[in-house]
């Protein structure tokens, strides 16, 4: 199709406006942290030098060097138990006919309706001690590890179920006569295709697990070496809100980071993924 | 190698759908057999049913002399070729071909040498390389014919193999798909809804009609000795004219025309109503016939000429004969037919005369009819009436 000239011109300047409201608060924050608080800046101002001192600074007094670790440990264990999980509930409701299947399913995307807000409260008490083995859970890593494994199987299982669906069912039913077995078809026909959708999955996890704060305020923020980077952030900037902004610039910076190299890196099988099932060969 | 037997074979969904119906067929070892029908008749689920990716309601399925009823598919020691080839994508070609073989931990020179051999026969060996989205349609086709052949299996499967492909190609692949059976010989199950790739490709063919059995025969007795009106309607394109009729002793009357009977004709002597069917092959210029045949007068209303054979189109001055089981044929379209004088509610006949003679639309034609093959079928339960050769 041959847009008119000034059509084209249209669409470009709507979306050059949306890409502006996207990229200015990132900007404006990156441009901030760049500063020193004696430059007396806040809102939006080119930097007139490099200077990565409020990033140190940050590193050191917000402590992040714990705050990252933790984050890691929750997140990377989340992502991968969650993966793990969710390809192999999604396989079945995707694949398989059970008893109860059609029960099973809307049961487990309760998990992706239902407000997690309203379960923290409930996790608090119940964490104080686990009903049945009685342990103690509040302000370990299992406290936040836990929960978000179950928010994000729910939410695998139906992103997985999906793209089992997707697959040809005879490509399957061909693997099945050639001698393989339900984890053979799994493992050696379906997975290998399912790496745009898995990995895609897995990012949208880790952006999740990594950002993730509510959980992290009511269940770990007793101990000071389980807090999350998110939580340092905001226990940061409480402390030195009214002294430095480009200090508390430069921590959120830090925290973003990882997502955004992670999402990067990956960017081009996360867009795939996104499309997975959308469209047809 | 092994044979196939079904025995009162049933499949009921749970929705309570009837898929196929107490199907009972005996396979010999090494035929090919064609399962042919409408969509929805129940062919691909019998199918289906063999190679194991449907569950038996009723009734047993044996290959060899093992009751195979509720073996897993991979334990049938069968092969299937499917609609839109199902081959592995992330795979090259030569792993797709040996993937079955690598699953029975079949040796790896041994795993080898078979894959070599399938490639050579089947020119897949310049390919063995590429994944299957560089592959044409008909090098996919062949890689999965390739990929059940190198598990030398009891029998092969085929689920509309050659409906993926182009008209040409399609011609080309039934040839070389009669002469593969020939040089294997192994027991073929194949389903197709195309009635001209069951007559040309089956050693025998069962003709399926709402998942059930109408008639299994060798394709020239299915042509000329149907079992009931479905199977004269669905076989043969152009497909059988048929009409309402009346037989007085010796004697056919319909439309308008009277025509004797010989006294080996299936209804002679007796005096009923029933439908009368006519090949167009049966229907001829009048010189070229032999000058005892009767004749009738037709106006030409369309001429299809096809180069050696000319289909003309006529109307009768009788109502069309609508039955649950002419609709079903039809539904499966033999697409020759003119669709122009679909709205008429009068019979239509097709005579399918020699091409060199050229006729005009509007133009009047003296046909000569062959009297000596007329099929009768009942009104009301379809069954073909007097042919000695179908049992009743």
């Amino acid at each position: 199709m041959t847009a008119g000239r000034l059509e084209r011109l249209g669409s470009y300047g709507v979306l050059t406006l949306f890409s502006l409201l996207a990229i200015y608060p990132i900007l404006s924050i990156l441009f901030l942290a760049l500063h020193k608080k004696t430059d007396l800046v806040t809102g939006f101002a080119f930097p007139t030098h490099l200077d990565l001192s409020s990033f140190k600074a940050a590193w050191t007094e917000g402590r992040f060097g714990t705050g990252f670790l933790s984050s890691f440990i929750v997140a990377a264990t989340v992502t991968v138990v969650s993966a793990v999980l969710s390809i192999g509930t999604g396989y079945a409701f995707g694949t398989m006919r059970f008893l109860g299947d059609r029960i099973v399913f809307p049961i487990i995307l309760l998990g992706i309706i239902f407000p997690y807000e309203a379960t923290v409260i409930p996790l608090y008490y119940d964490f104080q001690d686990v009903p049945l083995i009685h342990l103690h859970l509040l302000n370990t890593y299992w406290a936040l590890i836990l929960p978000q494994i179950g928010q994000s199987v729910a939410f695998g299982t139906f992103w997985m179920r999906a793209f089992f669906r997707s697959t040809p069912r005879s490509l399957i039913e061909a693997a099945r006569i050639d001698g393989a077995t339900s984890f053979g078809v799994l493992w050696r026909v379906l997975l290998p295709q399912a790496r745009p959708a898995v990995l895609t999955m897995s990012v949208l996890v880790f952006t999740y697990t990594w950002n993730e704060f509510l959980l992290a305020l009511v269940l770990v923020s007793g101990s000071q070496s389980h807090q999350t980077a998110p939580l340092g952030l905001s226990f940061f900037a409480g402390a030195v809100r009214a002294g430095d902004p480009t200090k508390v610039a430069a921590a959120a910076v830090l925290v973003a980071a990882p997502i955004l190299v992670v999402y990067l890196f990956l960017q081009r099988h996360f867009v795939r993924g996104m499309l997975a099932g959308a469209i047809k060969e | 190698m092994g044979g196939i037997r079904l025995d009162g074979a049933t499949k009921v969904y749970p929705n309570g759908v009837t898929a196929v119906e107490a199907v009972s067929l005996e396979i010999p070892d090494g035929e090919f057999m064609v399962l042919v029908g409408p969509s929805g008749c129940g062919k691909s689920t019998l199918l289906r049913m063999i190679a194991g990716l449907e569950h038996v309601t009723e009734g047993r399925i044996f290959i060899g002399d093992e009751d195979v009823t509720s073996v897993q598919p991979r334990a049938r020691d069968i092969a299937m070729v499917f609609q839109n080839y199902a081959l592995y994508p992330q795979m090259t070609v030569e792993d797709n071909l040996g993937f079955g073989l690598k699953l029975r931990r079949v040796r790896k020179n041994e795993r080898e040498r078979r894959v070599t051999d399938v490639a050579r026969i089947l020119g897949l060996d310049t390919l063995m390389a590429r994944k299957p989205a560089a592959l044409s349609g008909g090098q996919r086709q062949r890689v999965a014919m390739g990929r059940a052949m190198v598990r030398e299996p009891k029998a092969f499967l085929m689920d509309e193999p050659l409906s993926n492909l182009d008209a040409k190609l399609r011609v080309t692949m039934r040839g070389e798909l009669a002469r593969l059976h020939d040089r294997l010989g192994v027991t073929t199950v194949y389903v197709t809804h195309d009635q001209v790739e069951a007559m040309t490709l089956g050693q025998r063919v069962a003709v399926l009609r709402d998942g059930v059995l109408q008639q299994c025969d060798t394709p020239q007795n299915l042509f000329h000795h149907p079992a009931n009106l479905f199977v004269a309607a669905f076989m043969g394109s152009p497909s059988m004219n048929l009409v309402d009729a009346a037989v007085e002793r010796d004697r056919v009357t319909f439309a308008g025309f009277s025509l004797p009977l010989p006294d080996d004709s299936p209804l002679a002597g007796e005096t009923r109503e029933a439908i009368l069917g006519i090949r167009p092959t049966d229907l001829r210029h009048s010189r070229e016939a032999s000058p005892e045949l009767p004749r009738i007068t037709v106006r030409a209303d369309v001429v299809e000429e096809l180069g050696g054979v000319s289909n003309l189109l006529f109307l009768l001055d009788a109502p069309r004969v609508v039955t649950d089981a002419t609709r079903a044929a039809a539904e499966a379209g033999s697409d020759d037919e003119g669709t122009l004088l679909a709205d008429d509610q009068r019979a239509r006949f097709c005579a399918s005369v020699d091409g060199r003679r050229n006729v005009d639309v509007g133009e009047e034609v003296e046909l000569a009819i062959d009297n000596t093959h007329l099929h009768f079928f009942d009104a009301d339960t379809g069954r073909v009436l007097g042919d000695s050769t179908i049992p009743a």
